[in-house]
C-alpha cells in the first residue's frame, strides 16, 4: 500500500470505512490518523493515515507464542483469533503500535448500557471480535480472498480491495501488488521516493509514504508537531 | 478519535506494566526468584530450599502468567512455537522444572543419594536458570524498545534472581533448613556489589543506545519512576543490605530480625528493578524527525 501525503485531507472517512467493514468496537480502530504541524511562522499540516504495516519480517509474526500471529504468502499478517490466547507480546514487539488487545472495556458497546445498535447486532453475528486476543488491520484480507476466487486483481477491482482504499475521496491510498515492479504501487513508489516508517527496525513494512519532500531538499527545517482535533468516534 | 500519543511523542509501553500487567511484572519477578532460590539450594543441598522454589515458580509464576493471559482456557497453545518466540521457550521451560523438580523433590525425599535423583538435581538445575533467565530474553528481543534491547538485560535478571535466592536461603538457614548461615550471607554480599555494578553499567548502556534509550534512563532517574528507582532499587535493594551484609561480616553474630530485614529489602529491590525495567520501557515516536522535515 502507497499513502500519499500530499492528498491525504483528513477526512477520516478510512477510519469510518474500517469501522463499517470489521463493525469495529467502539473503542478499536484500525488504521489511525495523525497531523503534524511542520515549519514555524506559516506552519502547514502533515497528515499520517497509519495502520499495520504488514512487515515482511514481523516481530509480531516472530514473537508469537502460539502461532495465531501468521504471514500469508502474500504479505499480508493476520492473526487467527481461535489460537491467540492474548499473552500481549506481540502488542509489546510492534514498533509501530499498531496492534490491540480487545478488552472488555474497549467493547462496552455505543452506547452503553441503554441500547445495542443493529449495526452492533449484525456485527456480532457477520465480523466477530474476541475479548482477551488481539486484533489489527489485515489489509481487509476477506475482501482479497473474495476477489481473487472471482478472478479480480486487488488495487484494480474495487471488490478485492481494501475498504480504506476504495473509500478515500482523495486517492491518497494506493493498493497493488509490490512485487509486480509494473504495479501502480511499485510505480508510486520508484518516482515518488516512497519511504517506510522506522527502516532501521528492519521490518521492511509493506506501506510506504510519498510526501513529496523526501529527497527535494536536504536543508533541515523548524519542525513541531501537534495532535490533530477530534472528529469523529 | 483517540488521542494518539505514540504517533508523535516517546511512549512507554503499558501492557506489560499498568493495570493488569501488574500481574506479568510478579510472574517476571517470581521467575527469576524461583530459579535463583533452586540453583542456590542444589549448591546447599536443601531439600526445604528446592520445595520452596518449586512452590513459587508452579504456584506463584504459573498462576500469575495464566492470570494474565486474555485466554487463559488456552494457555497449552503457547508451547507451539519455540523456534522463534522466547515466551513459547520459557512456558516449556517452566513445564520441564514443574514436572522435573517434583519428580526430584520425591526422589530426595524418599530415596536420597541415588543416581536418580542426581540426574534430576542436574535436569531441574538447567530448567531453573532457564526459567530465572528467559524474561530476559523475552524482553531483549523486542527491537522495539531500545532500554530493553540490551544483551546485558538476561545476565541481569538471571544475577537478581540468584540474589533472592540467597536472600530466602538466609531465612531457611535461620529456620535450620540445612543451609550454612555463614555461606548464604557471604553470597549475598557479593552478589549484591555485582548486581549493583551491572545495574549502573545496564543504565549507562542504555542511555547510550539511542535518544529513546537515553530517554528511558531518564523517566527512571528523574522523572516519575525515580521514587521507585531511588528508594526501591537504590537504598532498599543494595545500601541497606549492603550495609547488612558487610556488617556481618565485621560483627561475629547479626540478630535474626535484622538479616530478615535485610531479605526483605533485597526481596523488595528485586521487585522494583523488574518494576522499573518494565514501567521505563518506551516506543521511539512513529514518524521519525528526519520524515518530518
Amino acid at each position: 500500500m502507497v499513502v500519499d501525503l500530499r492528498k491525504c485531507v483528513r477526512c477520516y472517512a478510512c477510519i469510518a470505512a474500517c469501522r463499517i467493514e470489521h463493525f469495529l468496537p467502539i473503542g478499536v480502530s484500525w488504521p489511525r490518523l495523525v497531523a503534524m504541524e511542520t515549519g514555524g511562522e506559516h506552519p502547514t499540516v502533515s497528515t499520517y493515515s497509519v495502520r499495520c504495516n504488514q512487515c515482511h519480517d514481523a516481530p509480531c509474526v516472530e514473537v508469537c507464542p502460539t502461532g495465531a500471529t501468521q504471514l500469508r504468502d502474500d504479505g499480508i499478517v493476520y492473526v487467527d483469533q481461535d489460537k491467540c490466547v492474548g499473552c500481549r507480546y506481540c502488542v509489546i514487539a510492534c514498533p509501530y503500535q499498531n496492534r490491540t488487545f480487545l478488552s472488555k472495556d474497549k467493547d462496552k458497546g455505543f452506547f452503553p448500557g441503554r441500547v445495542v445498535t443493529d449495526f452492533e447486532k449484525a456485527g456480532k453475528e457477520l465480523y466477530p471480535h474476541t475479548h482477551g486476543t488481539t486484533e489489527k488491520c489485515n489489509f481487509c484480507m476477506e475482501r482479497i480472498d473474495a476477489g481473487l476466487a472471482r478472478g479480480l486483481k486487488p488495487g484494480i477491482d474495487r471488490d478485492a480491495t481494501p475498504a480504506c482504499v476504495n473509500t478515500c475521496p482523495a486517492q491518497a491510498l494506493t493498493f497493488g501488488d509490490l512485487d509486480d515492479p509494473d504495479s501502480e504501487v511499485s510505480r508510486l513508489i520508484r518516482e515518488n521516493q516512497g519511504f517506510q516508517l522506522h527502516p532501521e527496525y528492519d521490518t521492511d513494512p509493506s506501506v510506504y509514504f510519498i510526501d513529496g519532500k523526501i529527497g527535494v531538499s536536504d536543508e533541515p527545517s523548524e519542525t513541531s508537531t501537534k495532535e490533530e482535533e477530534p472528529v469523529l468516534a | 478519535m483517540e488521542i494518539h500519543e505514540w504517533m508523535l511523542n516517546y511512549t512507554r509501553q503499558t501492557e506489560w506494566i499498568d493495570r493488569r500487567g501488574l500481574i506479568l511484572w510478579i510472574a517476571f519477578y517470581t521467575g527469576g526468584l524461583g530459579g535463583g532460590l533452586y540453583l542456590v539450594s542444589v549448591f546447599f543441598n536443601s531439600i526445604w530450599g528446592m520445595f520452596i522454589s518449586w512452590l513459587i515458580i508452579a504456584v506463584l509464576k504459573g498462576g500469575a502468567h495464566l492470570l494474565y493471559l486474555g485466554k487463559p482456557q488456552r494457555f497449552w497453545r503457547i508451547i507451539t512455537r519455540p523456534q522463534s518466540s522466547w515466551l513459547a521457550r520459557g512456558f516449556i521451560f517452566v513445564m520441564l522444572f514443574v514436572i522435573f523438580g517434583a519428580i526430584q523433590l520425591m526422589l530426595s525425599y524418599w530415596l536420597p543419594d541415588t543416581a536418580g535423583e542426581m540426574v534430576f538435581k542436574v535436569l531441574t538445575g538447567i530448567t531453573a536458570l532457564v526459567v530465572a533467565v528467559y524474561t530476559g530474553f523475552v524482553l531483549n528481543t523486542v527491537k522495539a524498545v531500545p532500554f530493553w534491547n540490551s544483551s546485558l538485560l538476561p545476565l541481569l535478571f538471571v544475577l537478581c534472581g540468584i540474589l533472592g535466592g540467597f536472600g530466602i536461603s538466609v531465612l531457611i538457614a535461620l529456620n535450620d533448613g540445612n543451609i550454612d548461615l555463614a555461606t548464604a550471607e557471604a553470597g549475598s554480599r557479593w552478589l549484591l556489589l555485582a548486581n549493583a555494578l551491572l545495574i549502573a553499567i545496564y543504565l549507562w548502556r542504555a542511555a547510550k543506545r539511542e535518544a529513546t534509550g537515553k530517554q528511558s534512563v531518564m523517566e527512571q532517574i528523574r522523572g516519575s519512576s525515580a521514587p521507585i528507582f531511588w528508594i526501591g532499587i537504590v537504598v532498599m535493594g543494595i545500601i541497606i543490605p549492603l550495609v547488612i551484609a558487610f556488617t556481618s561480616y565485621a560483627v561475629a553474630e547479626m540478630p535474626p530480625a535484622v538479616l530478615v530485614f535485610g531479605v526483605a529489602c533485597e526481596v523488595i529491590g528485586g521487585l522494583a528493578l523488574r518494576y522499573c525495567v518494565l514501567k521505563a520501557g518506551a516506543y521511539s515516536p512513529l514518524v521519525a524527525r528526519s520524515e518530518q522535515q
